[in-house]
């Protein structure tokens, strides 16, 4: 089981940052993804692994209207 | 067309260009008023000069910028309301700015730099019109 | 075109100096009298200038009976000290102020085009227009010349593109002079519905012509016709970059240059602003389940593919224009359709420009009607703005009736033929001509909301408290169009808002329901103070709110506080120094904000409105209101009930969950509010406290007199 903004979500192995987004339906574009508080640049989230146990934060900011 | 073509190879950044050019234009040698720059601060080329793509001439509003005759992208500084946007959107961040002045200027490759350039590294060079590389 | 001066005032030029001019230009219209005001240091001190000076002269104009048609309701159009900088993107904004005819209460529109920056380079900070004319009329400020002239000129038409078009003609010497042209303007729609608006124009040269940016909320389009004015054209022909005067110049530039560099960098992989503006919100919405779908009831839709930004993008709008809507606004966002043409109406046939369409009116006539079709939105967004009708407005109200047409609560005698169900375009296409026209069913629905409640259920025996669930109206302003059943903290981004609920104050749902960073009552009441006042401050400013978060710079990810951009902030506390020399820092930025938000807040009180009794919401903005919206997110809805209240769902109709699910609901809107009220320093009734007043300096005679009233 992994974290996903507070709230429960389950792990599988091999699971990456890109997968994850897609999983989650996270198409916006103005996000920052912070795995157990460190910042995950956007040109790592193709190739960076979520481990079982991780707290993942998927900060979605604010725009438009 | 003409515009100035660049080999930075052959650059020894001796500053001649600079000095030629802010006298050329602003009676004064100060690099900060020169045309083309060499070893800008806060950008990675070492000559930092205009080569006539004309992205800038899309972007101003009041059409200030546009292409003279000849091919070179000229200010008009009665038309231009200052706001800077061709200095920011200038994809070889060759439109500069200074403190002193409210319109950007821009290389019009008039090649006084290129005269002065020991190495030539900078010459004037034709193109066919309006296309950049 | 004929025309006849009805009077003429002179006045010495002037010369701005540090982003004020210190006078304010009047105009009475029972008398065509015309005269200067001073803008006074404690003007300037305590409401910075832009809808902080349109409310305090409002304030001052009107009495708690004042009704928006009372000749004493006044139009005040200003930018701020700010306004008018052509260096830093989204800087020529004007704020309009008035009472609104939907809510009785002061309405604040930011709007775009040329009017309120060349009024200030003509000689003045605002603009306010009190009385009604006899006669239509059009108002004349030439700032060449230091002349102001109320004019009777014989147009055509009132419709905006065709009276804008003419004025700019008029006015202009040549084409090269149509530039220097602003004109406000409303339309037929303005003069026959509550929720007219105000278009301001600008002249776009790439395009040779007239575009129009549009001050929609609260009627004030309305206003302005019921005071018979046709247009406002003001003229000034020598725009520079340094007319403010500013206190620096270079900081102006510096901070522009690098909001510029950001744009050029990474707009194409943000949000794509100079390629489709805020359409790009369509989609988002639609994925994110918050796009409303038939009056609110649902937050997605399958066929919005068809009305995707991509759609806008590759099939209508023009690519590669500076589509700024001032001077130096690299974020462009003003997007247009070009050679569109009209399959309806009297301008069939016709090939026009249509400024738009942008996400409000695409979600609000669009998908919020259950119409998908890209050509109608484009239509209807064309005729909506010559016509001078809010397109969010017209969205929601319309959205409203089609729900009431479906539930037989009205039928086609009533609508005059209209088969107003979800979807169908040509019924809604007709309702918006027959607003025009003054005509049919669109004058009823023209009314807005809130009266047609009163109607359907005076007239039709209507269910109230149906209507009082399924209106999304408040304050009697129409919802903009985002939904909020799910986020909690935006309720109160609308709910709170001192002119009704519009999406400019807050915009929390992903900071709230997505991100679920805010999970506490006291989180939400925190966010529902810092981003309502930080808004507050681009109106105070004659500024966009764009360019602050709708571009971010590439590190704003490692910052302490993405959501608020912090090198934005800094932006701006930096412009405010660079223009007026006052130093400031973020923290008294908010203080600005927070002394008129109060004041707003206190004026709402005077007119009898702006209490806790006011900052109810209809439960369709709360929860399912029907079955078939419970039904569509049961799964969530029924874990709602097991996992926080700890119902047992088992063997329970779909109705008494919802009944649960509501009390539930309800009751955290009410705890919401008494966390935002102590927040904000209000009692809970919601009356800031002369605590409160006090420390912000805004303990004015006048504002503690209408305060002590209500605390009692």
């Amino acid at each position: 089981m992994i974290t996903v903004n507070g709230r429960e979500f389950p792990y599988e192995e091999g699971l990456t940052v890109a997968n994850l987004l897609q999983k989650k339906g996270y198409t916006f574009k103005m996000i920052t993804v912070k795995i157990n508080g460190n910042v995950i640049k956007k040109d790592e989230y193709e190739t960076t692994l979520i481990r079982d146990g991780d707290n993942v934060q998927v900060l979605h900011h604010v725009a438009g209207g | 067309m003409k515009y100035l073509d660049k080999n930075v190879e052959l650059c020894t950044e001796c500053g001649l260009c600079e000095e030629a050019c802010s006298k050329a234009y602003f009676k004064v040698a100060d690099k900060e008023k020169s045309r083309i720059r060499i070893n800008m601060e806060s950008f990675g080329e070492k000559i930092t000069v205009c080569n006539q793509c004309g992205k800038c001439i899309e972007v101003c509003q009041v059409q200030a910028l546009y292409r003279d005759k000849n091919g070179i992208v000229r200010l008009d500084k009665s038309k231009c309301v200052n706001c800077l946007m061709c200095v920011g959107l200038c994809p070889e961040n060759a439109m500069f700015e200074h403190v002193e002045f409210l319109e950007p200027f821009k290389c019009i490759a008039c090649g006084i730099c290129a005269d002065v350039c020991p190495t030539g590294a900078i010459f004037l060079k034709e193109r066919e019109m309006a296309t950049a590389e | 075109m004929d025309f006849k001066v009805l009077k003429s005032f002179s006045y010495q030029l002037g010369k701005i100096i540090k982003g004020y001019n210190n006078r304010s230009l009047y105009i009475n219209l029972n008398d065509y009298s015309i005269g200067e005001k001073e803008v006074t240091e404690m003007m300037k001190d305590k409401f910075i200038g832009g809808k902080g000076f349109g409310l305090w002269y409002l304030w001052n104009a009107v009495t708690p009976e004042t009704k928006w048609n009372d000749p004493e309701n006044e139009i005040v159009i200003a930018t701020g000290p700010i306004g008018g900088i052509t260096q830093y993107p989204g800087s020529g904004k004007s704020l309009v102020v008035t009472i609104s005819p939907l809510t009785g209460i002061p309405i604040d529109s930011n709007v775009g085009g040329f009017f309120g920056p060349y009024l200030k380079f003509a000689g003045f900070d605002a603009l306010e227009i009190q009385g009604k004319s006899k006669e239509d009329i059009v108002i004349f400020i030439d700032g060449d010349n230091g002349k102001v002239e109320i004019m009777d000129i014989d147009t055509e038409s009132i419709d905006s593109h065709l009276i804008a078009h003419a004025l700019t003609d008029m006015f202009a010497k040549n084409e090269e002079d149509k530039k220097n042209i602003s004109v406000v303007s409303a339309g037929n729609g303005a003069e026959n519905t509550l929720f007219g608006l105000l278009n301001f124009s600008f002249y776009d040269m790439r395009r040779k012509t007239v575009r129009l940016k549009q001050a929609g909320r609260g009627g004030i389009g309305t206003v302005f016709r019921d005071k018979k004015i046709k247009a406002l054209v003001v003229k000034f022909s020598n725009t520079r970059g340094d007319l403010n005067c500013p206190h620096d110049i270079e900081l102006i530039k510096k901070t522009g240059i690098k909001l510029h560099k950001e744009i050029r960098d990474l707009d194409d992989k943000q949000n794509q602003m100079r390629k489709v503006g805020t359409a790009h919100l369509i989609e988002i919405m639609n994925e994110y389940d918050l796009l409303p779908v038939h009056n609110f009831k649902f937050g997605a839709h399958p066929d919005t593919k068809n009305i995707t930004s991509k759609v806008f993008k590759e099939r209508y709008f023009t690519q590669n224009m500076p589509d700024g809507c001032w001077y130096g606004c690299s974020m462009s966002c003003a997007k247009a359709v070009d050679g569109f043409e009209l399959k309806t109406g009297p301008y069939k046939g016709q090939r026009v420009t249509v400024d738009g369409p942008e996400y409000e009116t695409a979600a609000g006539v669009g998908a919020n009607l259950g119409i998908f079709n890209p050509d109608f939105i484009v239509e209807a967004n064309f005729y909506l703005d010559t016509y001078g009708i809010d397109s969010i407005s017209f969205g929601t109200a319309t959205a409203f009736v089609m729900e009431c047409y479906e539930n037989g609560i009205i039928n086609k005698d009533i609508t005059g033929g209209l088969e107003l169900n979800f979807g169908n375009e040509k019924a809604a296409m007709e309702l918006l001509h027959q607003m025009a026209r003054g005509e049919g069913f669109g004058k009823i629905v023209g009314l807005g909301i809130k009266r047609m409640k009163d109607i359907f259920v005076r007239e039709y025996g209507a269910d109230r408290e149906f209507l009082n669930d399924i209106g999304m109206e408040q304050k009697g302003l129409e919802y903009s169009e985002y939904v909020t059943k799910e986020s909690l903290a935006q309720q109160g981004g609308y709910g709170f808002t001192n002119k009704g609920p519009q999406h400019d104050e807050a915009w929390l749902i992903f900071m709230d329901m997505v991100n679920n960073q805010i999970p506490t009552f006291e989180d939400k009441a925190e966010a529902l103070h810092y981003y309502p006042m930080f808004r507050t401050w681009f109106g105070l400013n004659g500024l966009c709110k764009l360019p602050w978060n709708d571009i971010v710079p590439a590190d704003n990810d490692m910052t302490d506080n993405p959501a608020k951009v912090p090198e934005h902030v800094q932006n701006y506390v930096d412009l405010f120094y660079a223009v007026t020399g006052k130093k400031i820092d973020a923290e008294e930025l908010i203080r600005q904000s927070e002394r008129v938000y109060n004041f707003q807040r206190v004026f709402n009180i005077r007119m009898g409105h702006g209490k806790r009794e006011d900052d109810k919401v209809p439960y369709r903005s709360v929860g399912p209101v029907t079955e078939e919206e419970y039904l569509s997110r049961q799964e969530r809805y029924d874990n709602q009930l097991k996992e926080i209240l700890n119902y047992d769902i088992e063997g329970k109709s779909i109705a008494e969950r919802m009944k649960v699910l509501r009390e539930y609901r309800e009751s955290q809107y009410e705890k919401l509010t008494d966390a935002v009220y102590t927040r904000r320093g209000w009692t809970l009734d919601g009356i800031p406290t002369l605590k409160k007043l006090k420390e912000l300096g805004m303990d004015l005679p006048e504002v503690v007199e209408v305060v002590k009233k209500h605390l009692g």
